[in-house]
C-alpha cells in the first residue's frame, strides 16, 4: 500500500498536534512523532517482511512506552497572595506541589482534607510543602494562602462559559473611550488587581463594530462581588500624615508628571545589597489640599535621625492599605506647596535590576496617584458568572453529543452507499479534522481558548466536512468517463466554492458584539482551512483507494 | 408517464410550493413586525437583563417558583435542565429583565440559601450593551450574505444562477424565522449565529447543484439533475441527521446549543424545499431556455 503525500500530510499533522495538545515532557512529545512517523513509513512498505515486521516492532514499542510514561501528578498552584507567609516562604504561581507533611497530592481534594488534617484547631504548625523541583517550610497557624488548579492531560484552555469564573465587559459612564484611554484603563486596573493579589487573569482592550472601545475582564478564580467592589473602587488613594490626611486622589491631585525633566531615575549608587537607584517625579495639588499639607507639617518636628526630614512621614495608602512612606523634606514644614516632589528608590542585585526595580515602583506610584483621578465613572455593561460546577459535565455531554451525532451521519452514508469502508472513512476523516483543529486550540492556548461558541464553530465545520466528503464520494463514483483525477479536481472546484463563501460570512462577526462571538469565527474559518487543506485532499485519497 | 417524464413536464409547478411558504412567511413575519416591532422576540441576552442557573441538589417545582415570582411583580422566565441519562432535574434557568442583585434576593428568598458562584452562573447583560450587540449582530448576518452572495456571482459569473443560490438562503432564513416566531421561541446572540450557520450550509447544497448542472457536460440535464439530487439529499440528510441528535442530546442541557440546533434543524428542512423545489426548478427552467434558444 502506497501512501501519497496527503495522507503523508494528515499523519505529520495528526501526530505533531498529538504530540503537542498532551502534557507532556517533551523527549516523550518526540518519541510519539517517532514512532508515529515510522508506523506510517512501515505501512508504505507493508507488503514486504521488513515492513511487516517494522510494523510489529514499533507497535511493540509504543506498547510499552505507553506503560511506562508518566503523567505527572499533583496540583498546580494558580495563585499566591502577595506578602503572604506562603509567598514569604517562597511560593509561586506555576509551582506543582506533590506532597504536604508527607501525603502525596495528586487532586485538589487530596490537598484540602490534607490541610483540614493539619489545621484542626488555630495553632501554629509546620508545614512541608513538596513539589516537583523544590521543598517549602511554612511555620503558620492557617491553610496556605495560595489558590490551586489540577493539572490537565491536555494543554487545552477551556472558555469561561465551560471551565467556570468571572467576566466583565466595561466601558466609560456617558462617555466613549479611545484606544488609548482603555489602554490607560487597563494598566491601571492590571495595577490593582495585582494590589489585591489576583493574577489569574486576563484584560483586554476589545472594540466593536460601531467603533466603541471596552475593557473586557476575564478571571477565572474571582466572584462577580469582588470584581464589582474592585471596579466600583476606582483606587481610593489617599497621603496622610500620621492620622491626617493631607490629600485624596482624583480630588486633590490635580497633575502627575510622567515623563519630561520632572519624573525619572535620579541616580543609583551601590549600597551593601548591590545597587539602589533613586527615582522622583512631581505631582500638583489643588490649594486646598496646599493650605492642608501646609497646615498639618507645621505642627511636625525635625527628625532626630535624619535631620534632612520631617518627624513624621507621608504615607501613601490605595484602598486602605499601606503602599509606600515617603520622607518630607524639612524645608517643605508650614509652607503651602501646590507642587510636591515624590520620591522613592528601586534596588537590585546589580544595576539593571535596580534601574527596573525603580522604574517599575515609580510606575505603579504614578499610576496609584492617576487611578484616584479617572476621570470618568465606570459602567459595568456585562457580567457574567459562571459556576465551574458543570464544567466537566459539560465537556462530557458535547463530546457524547458529537460523537452520536458522527455515528448518525455514517449510519446514513452507509445506508446510501451499502459499503463499510467508507462511512469508516467518512468517520476517521472528521475525527481528524476535530482533532486537528482541537489540537490547534491547544497550540495557540494563550489567545484562542475553547469556549461555547468556538464548540458551535467546530460543529458547523464538521457539518460542511461532511457535505464536501459526500461530494468528493459521489464525484468519484459517478459512472462518468473522465478520469478518477479530473472527477475530483471538479469536486474541489465545489468545496473551494463553499470554502470561500462561508470564510467570507464569517469576517463580520470577528468584531461584532465585541468580539464575544469570536470563538465561532476562528474556530470556524480555522477548521475549513484546515478542511481544504487537510483532510478533503487525505479524504479523495482514502476515496480512491477504495473505489480503485 | 414515468417519473422522470413527469419532473421534467411538470417542474415549474413545484415551484409553487416554496413560493406558498416564502409568501406565507413575509406575512406572517410583517404582522408579527407590527405587533412586537422587530422579527423577533429577543431573549434577556439581546434586551439587557439577568439570567440565573441555580443547580439543585432537591428537586424544585416549577409552577411553585412561577407563581412567587409573579407574585414578586417582576417580569420573568423560567426553565428547568434535566439529565440526559436519568432525566432528573439539574437546575433551573430564571430569565428576567430586572438588575442581577435584585433577581439574586428574590430567588434567594425563595430558596433560602445564598446564591454562590459554586452554586450557580449569573449572566448580566446591560440594556446599552445588549442593544448594540444585536444591531451589530444582525449587520453581521447582512454583512455575511452580502459577501456570501458576491462569492456566489464571481464564482458563477451569470445572473439567474447566481439569484438562484442567493434566493434559496433568504429563503431558508425567511421561512425559518417564521417558525422561530410561530414557535414562540426568544432568540439569543447565539440563535443569530446558528443562522450566519445556516447561511453556510444552504449554500453548501446550491453550489453543487448548480456546478454540477451548468458546468458540466456530460450525460444529459436530467441525469445530471438525478446525480445531484442524490448527493444533495446526502449531505442534507446527514447534517439534518447529526443537527437532530445533537439537539436531542443537548437539548436539556444547554441553552445555547439547544436554540442553535433548533434553528439548524429547521433551516435545513426548509434548505431541501428551497434547494430541490425551487432552485434546482429555476435552473432547470434557465437551461432549458438557453438550449432552445440555442437551438432556433
Amino acid at each position: 500500500m502506497k501512501i501519497g503525500w496527503r495522507l503523508w500530510l494528515l499523519g505529520t499533522v495528526l501526530l505533531i498536534l498529538v504530540a503537542f495538545m498532551f502534557n507532556l515532557e517533551s523527549s516523550t512529545s518526540f518519541l510519539i512523532l517517532g514512532i508515529g512517523i515510522g508506523i506510517i513509513f512501515a505501512l508504505n512498505s507493508i507488503k514486504s517482511k521488513i515492513g511487516k515486521s517494522l510494523i510489529i516492532l514499533l507497535l511493540l514499542a509504543s506498547m510499552i512506552f505507553l506503560i511506562y510514561t508518566q503523567v505527572e501528578v499533583g496540583v498546580k498552584i494558580k495563585s499566591v497572595d502577595y506578602n503572604s507567609t506562603a509567598y514569604d516562604a517562597g511560593l509561586r504561581a506555576g509551582q506543582i506541589i506533590i506532597s504536604l507533611n508527607g501525603n502525596s497530592i495528586s487532586s485538589i481534594s487530596d490537598y484540602s482534607s490534607a490541610i483540614s488534617q493539619e489545621f484542626p484547631s488555630g495553632e501554629n504548625k509546620q508545614l512541608t510543602i513538596q513539589t516537583k523541583d523544590n521543598e517549602f517550610l511554612l511555620y503558620t497557624s492557617q491553610a496556605p494562602e495560595i489558590t490551586l488548579e489540577e493539572i490537565s492531560i491536555t494543554r487545552l484552555k477551556f472558555g469561561l462559559d465551560l471551565q467556570g469564573g468571572s467576566r466583565a465587559l466595561i466601558k466609560a459612564e456617558n462617555k466613549s473611550l479611545t484606544y488609548e484611554e482603555v489602554e490607560d484603563l487597563i494598566a491601571i486596573t492590571e495595577n490593582r488587581f495585582n494590589v489585591y493579589g489576583l493574577s489569574d487573569m486576563k484584560i483586554r482592550n476589545v472594540r466593536d463594530l460601531s467603533n466603541q472601545n471596552y475593557m473586557l475582564i476575564e478571571i477565572a478564580g474571582a466572584t462577580p462581588a469582588e470584581l464589582e467592589e474592585l471596579i466600583s473602587k476606582q483606587g481610593k488613594f489617599e497621603a496622610k500624615i500620621g492620622n491626617e490626611t493631607v490629600f485624596v486622589g482624583g480630588r486633590d491631585i490635580t497633575h502627575v508628571e510622567r515623563s519630561g525633566q520632572y519624573a525619572g531615575i535620579e541616580g543609583c549608587y551601590a549600597s551593601q545589597e548591590g545597587e539602589v537607584c533613586k527615582f522622583r517625579f512631581t505631582i500638583s495639588l489643588n490649594e486646598e489640599a496646599a493650605e492642608r499639607h501646609a497646615d498639618i507639617t507645621s505642627k511636625l518636628e525635625i527628625s532626630q535621625e535624619n535631620p534632612e526630614y520631617l518627624s513624621e512621614k507621608l504615607d501613601l495608602y490605595v484602598d486602605d492599605s499601606l503602599m509606600d512612606s515617603l520622607f518630607i523634606s524639612k524645608d517643605l514644614r508650614g509652607r503651602p506647596t501646590t507642587q510636591i516632589l515624590i520620591s522613592g528608590s528601586g534596588s537590585g542585585s546589580n544595576r539593571r535590576e535596580a534601574l527596573e526595580d525603580a522604574d517599575q515602583s515609580m510606575k505603579r506610584l504614578q499610576t496609584i496617584l492617576i487611578t484616584g483621578s479617572l476621570p470618568y465613572k465606570l459602567e459595568i455593561v456585562k457580567l457574567d458568572t459562571i459556576s465551574p460546577l458543570l464544567g466537566k459535565k459539560f465537556i462530557r455531554t458535547i463530546l457524547i453529543a458529537g460523537l452520536a451525532s458522527l455515528l448518525a451521519v455514517a449510519f446514513i452514508v452507509l445506508l446510501r452507499y451499502r459499503k463499510i469502508k467508507l462511512p469508516l472513512a467518512l468517520l476517521f476523516t472528521s475525527f481528524s479534522e476535530i482533532f486537528i483543529i482541537i489540537g490547534i486550540a491547544a497550540v495557540f492556548n494563550k489567545i484562542w481558548t475553547l469556549d461555547l461558541p468556538a464548540i458551535a464553530g467546530i460543529i458547523a465545520v464538521i457539518g460542511t466536512g461532511v457535505d464536501q466528503q459526500i461530494v468528493v464520494l459521489d464525484e468519484s463514483k459517478s459512472g462518468i468517463s473522465l478520469s478518477l483525477k479530473e472527477r475530483l479536481k471538479r469536486a474541489l472546484f465545489i468545496i473551494l466554492g463553499s470554502y470561500a463563501t462561508t470564510m467570507f460570512a464569517m469576517f463580520p462577526l470577528l468584531a461584532a458584539g465585541a468580539g464575544l462571538l469570536r470563538g465561532f469565527a476562528i474556530s470556524t474559518m480555522i477548521g475549513i482551512t484546515v478542511g481544504v487543506l487537510i483532510t478533503r485532499p487525505a479524504f479523495a485519497e482514502i476515496v480512491k483507494k477504495i473505489v480503485d | 408517464m414515468s417519473l422522470k417524464e413527469a419532473y421534467n413536464k411538470n417542474y415549474k409547478l413545484l415551484l409553487i410550493i416554496p413560493l406558498v411558504l416564502l409568501i406565507f412567511s413575509f406575512i406572517y413575519l410583517f404582522q408579527f413586525y407590527q405587533q412586537n416591532d422587530d422579527f423577533i422576540k429577543k431573549d434577556v441576552s439581546l434586551t439587557g437583563g439577568t439570567t440565573i442557573t441555580i443547580y439543585l441538589d432537591s428537586y424544585v417545582d416549577l409552577g411553585d417558583l412561577k407563581s412567587f415570582l409573579g407574585d414578586k411583580g417582576i417580569e420573568y422566565s423560567v426553565r428547568e435542565i434535566t439529565s440526559i441519562t436519568t432525566g432528573k432535574q439539574e437546575a433551573i434557568i430564571v430569565e428576567s429583565p430586572s438588575s442581577s442583585d435584585e433577581l439574586k434576593t428574590i430567588l434567594e428568598e425563595y430558596f433560602d440559601f445564598e446564591l454562590t458562584p459554586e452554586n450557580s452562573s449569573t449572566e448580566f447583560t446591560g440594556a446599552s450593551l445588549s442593544n448594540s450587540f444585536y444591531k451589530q449582530l444582525l449587520r453581521a448576518i447582512l454583512f455575511a450574505f452580502l459577501l456570501m452572495a458576491l462569492i456566489v456571482f464571481i464564482i458563477f459569473r451569470t445572473a439567474v444562477p447566481s439569484l438562484a443560490v442567493i434566493l434559496a438562503a433568504f429563503a431558508d432564513i425567511v421561512m425559518t424565522l417564521a417558525i422561530i416566531d410561530i414557535l414562540g421561541l426568544k432568540i439569543s446572540s447565539a440563535g443569530i449565529v446558528a443562522f450566519l450557520m445556516l447561511i453556510g450550509y444552504s449554500v453548501d447544497t446550491d453550489i453543487m447543484l448548480t456546478s454540477k448542472l451548468l458546468r458540466h457536460r456530460e450525460g444529459d440535464l436530467s441525469s445530471r439533475m438525478l446525480s445531484s439530487f442524490k448527493t444533495g439529499l446526502t449531505m442534507t440528510l446527514t447534517s439534518l441527521a447529526a443537527v437532530i441528535v445533537a439537539l436531542l442530546l443537548t437539548a436539556s442541557f444547554s441553552e445555547t446549543l439547544r436554540q442553535i440546533f433548533l434553528i439548524l434543524t429547521i433551516g435545513l428542512s426548509f434548505d431541501l424545499i428551497n434547494t430541490w423545489c425551487s432552485n434546482a426548478s429555476i435552473l432547470k427552467w434557465y437551461i432549458d431556455k438557453k438550449n432552445k434558444r440555442r437551438e432556433e
